[in-house]
């Protein structure tokens, strides 16, 4: 097994297992929120932490979604054009299309970076009556990204390898594992 | 370069990438750094790295995983199967009785969850076969499901509604109420129809003979499968129209009326659960990868300065503001064939949400009638999501051909009622009105 191989391999293994992780987050804010209710209305003391917790938890889970999803070929698109073509084809015109992913990408991880390295070099908390430190869902953004990045690599040499039939990615049949609205 | 060369070309680019099959969050987020970069320099972007967490930081969001967890669960639950043994005691004498129950389970489904997706499974796998055994036309039968499966975004909870409120600062509280009465005028519409339809050609979806209608103590006994159902209603939409809860904790309420329905139904298991909690985490995760890159995107194109551009163009449209409007409709009719709800709403919101505003219309209102636009492409090729629900459930000898063609009436009737709240905008806004 090749660099090549084993990296793509790694940085799938990595982003499958953090994002059944992170999934779990939901349980979390669900039991957040039922608990401030609780406390509320059964003991008529509403808590200043639960909501801001589950609002802090909630940028977590939603950032550091996109490399999973992208694992999974779960990000949404469009393909009237792509079902038409020869999986060759699909692949020349995602090597072109991901400049765009990666422009965009890169840029986000770029200001990530700045915005989060800001925060935590100031220990930034939210100044709320509850006042958590909050470095650490700004690091998120960058980290999530950068996951995402990793994944983005990872397609662009599946891609590479099935264009011009390189041995170091055998394609398997790739389903679409998205969920729809 | 002009405005209108600077636009042309923006809006331009962002359907050629499309096209070419990049995810629709990429498009919108690397085609509007490209723009950036020209109009107002690469640092701006430090902005939209802001935004987006600010969209991070938002409460309103986190109702999203909830509902979506709660569609989840309930759709492995036998909520579903029970309705449906219920509706078919009460309705099945009826000639198109299956099929009218089956609205009105779908409608109980809207009113559980915010996505449409659970209801199209949920109906396709039970209703569908058991319609089809009892000689129901298979147009029929498809187009029932297929409509009343859209419900779930007009009925509230809607997530679509959600961020619709986002975007455009209304309160999702007055949204969600605001989607019932125009829900129960459609739900009313399909069914006048399917009687109509059914009276004229009973062989379309004939009555069920006389044995298999059940008796009275089974009629009474199957009743207790509303109890349930209505239970997890009465938590979401109580709380919410209430006062009692944030839209948000009810839909944690939600999650909790789920897991008792799983509880009771003998599914409260770990793989269910987990499973469930995946599911949630794709569809929350790519919604809100396309929210942080619509940031991007309406950062450029305010940069462009396009937004005075399309208002002079919308000025040209004949027939004043209600031109205005139905050119609206008719641009976000067609944008649904190609794109999801999400990625419609967050290109279409930001350019006519200030016209709509100027014109003097109800912001509400224009919601209810962009959801049931959403819903209506939902329903229709090439890229409605129900479409393809509906091919993963049925039996093989139904072909998406098929599935195509029993649309057609049922659209008709959808935008007939949509010509109706136009006409009428009491329908929509009456509720939110009397509740808030």
């Amino acid at each position: 097994m090749g660099v090549l191989t084993a990296f793509m391999r790694g940085v799938t293994r990595l982003n499958d297992v953090i994002g059944r992780g992170i999934a779990l987050l939901v349980f979390a804010m669900f039991a957040f929120l039922i608990l401030e209710v609780a406390f509320r209305y059964l003991f008529n003391s509403p808590t200043v932490w639960t909501n801001e917790l589950t609002q802090m938890l909630f940028g977590i889970y939603a950032v550091m979604s996109g490399g999973y999803i992208m694992a999974h070929r779960g990000h949404v698109n469009v393909d009237l054009l792509q079902s038409h073509l020869p999986p060759r084809g699909r692949a020349v015109l995602d090597i072109v299309t991901s400049v765009i992913f990666f422009i965009f990408t890169l840029a986000l991880l770029y200001f990530g970076v700045s915005m989060a390295s800001e925060s935590i070099a100031s220990w930034e908390t939210s100044y709320s009556a509850w006042n958590p430190p909050i470095w650490p869902v700004k690091a998120a953004i960058p980290l999530g990204t950068g996951l995402l990045v990793l994944q983005g690599i990872v397609k662009l040499l599946e891609d590479i390898a099935v264009a011009f039939n390189l041995s170091y990615y055998t394609p398997e049949e790739q389903k679409k594992e998205g969920e729809a609205l | 370069m002009s405005i209108e060369a600077l636009t042309l070309l923006f809006f331009g680019s962002l359907l050629f990438f499309l096209i070419l099959g990049l995810p629709l969050a990429f498009v919108l987020g690397g085609v509007s750094v490209i723009f950036l970069y020209f109009t107002w320099g690469f640092d701006s972007f430090y902005m939209v790295a802001s935004q987006i967490w600010g969209t991070m930081e938002s409460f309103t969001l986190v109702a999203i995983p909830l509902f979506v967890f709660m569609a989840m669960i309930l759709e492995r639950t036998g909520v579903a199967k029970d309705l449906y043994r219920m509706m078919h005691l009460w309705c099945g004498g009826l000639k198109g009785g299956l099929a009218i129950g089956t609205l009105g389970i779908c409608a109980v489904f809207a009113a559980m969850v915010g996505i449409s997706g659970a209801a199209v499974v949920a109906m396709g796998t039970i209703a569908l076969p058991s319609m089809l055994e009892r000689g129901y036309d298979k147009s029929m039968a498809l187009g029932v499901i297929n409509t009343g499966g859209g419900w779930g975004i007009l009925i509230p909870p809607s997530i679509l509604m959600i961020l619709y409120a986002l975007i455009t600062g209304v309160s999702v509280g007055k949204m969600f109420a605001a989607g019932i009465m125009p829900g129960i005028l459609l739900m009313v519409l399909t069914a006048i129809y399917i009687l109509v339809r059914s009276h004229m050609q009973p062989h379309l979806a004939p009555a069920l003979p006389k044995e298999e209608r059940g008796t009275w103590p089974e009629k009474l006994r199957a009743l207790r499968a509303v109890l349930l159902p209505i239970g997890v209603v009465v938590m979401v939409l109580g709380s919410i129209i209430g006062g009692i809860t944030t839209p948000t904790e009810a839909a944690a309420m939600g999650v909790l009326g789920a897991l008792i329905s799983a509880a009771v139904y003998k599914q409260f298991k770990w793989n269910i659960l987990q499973e469930a909690a995946i599911r949630t985490f794709k569809l929350t995760g790519m919604i809100m990868w396309i929210l942080f890159a619509a940031h991007a995107f309406s950062a450029a194109y305010q940069s462009m300065g396009a937004q005075e551009l399309i208002e002079g163009l919308m000025a040209h449209i004949p027939g004043g503001p209600w031109g205005i409007i139905i050119s609206m409709m008719v641009i976000t009719f067609f944008l649904a064939m190609v794109l999801d709800p999400v990625g419609i709403m967050l290109i279409t919101l930001p350019v006519f949400m200030p016209i709509v505003e100027s014109l003097g219309f109800d912001p509400i209102w224009f919601g209810i009638l962009f959801v049931i636009n959403m819903e209506i492409g939902y329903m229709t090729p090439p890229f409605g999501f129900n479409l393809f629900y509906l091919k993963g459930v049925v039996p093989p000898s139904i072909t998406m051909k098929d599935i195509y063609k029993s649309i057609i009436p049922f659209v008709i009737v959808e935008i007939v009622g949509l010509a109706l709240i136009m006409i009428f905008p009491e329908i929509a806004t009456y509720l939110p009105d009397l509740f808030f």
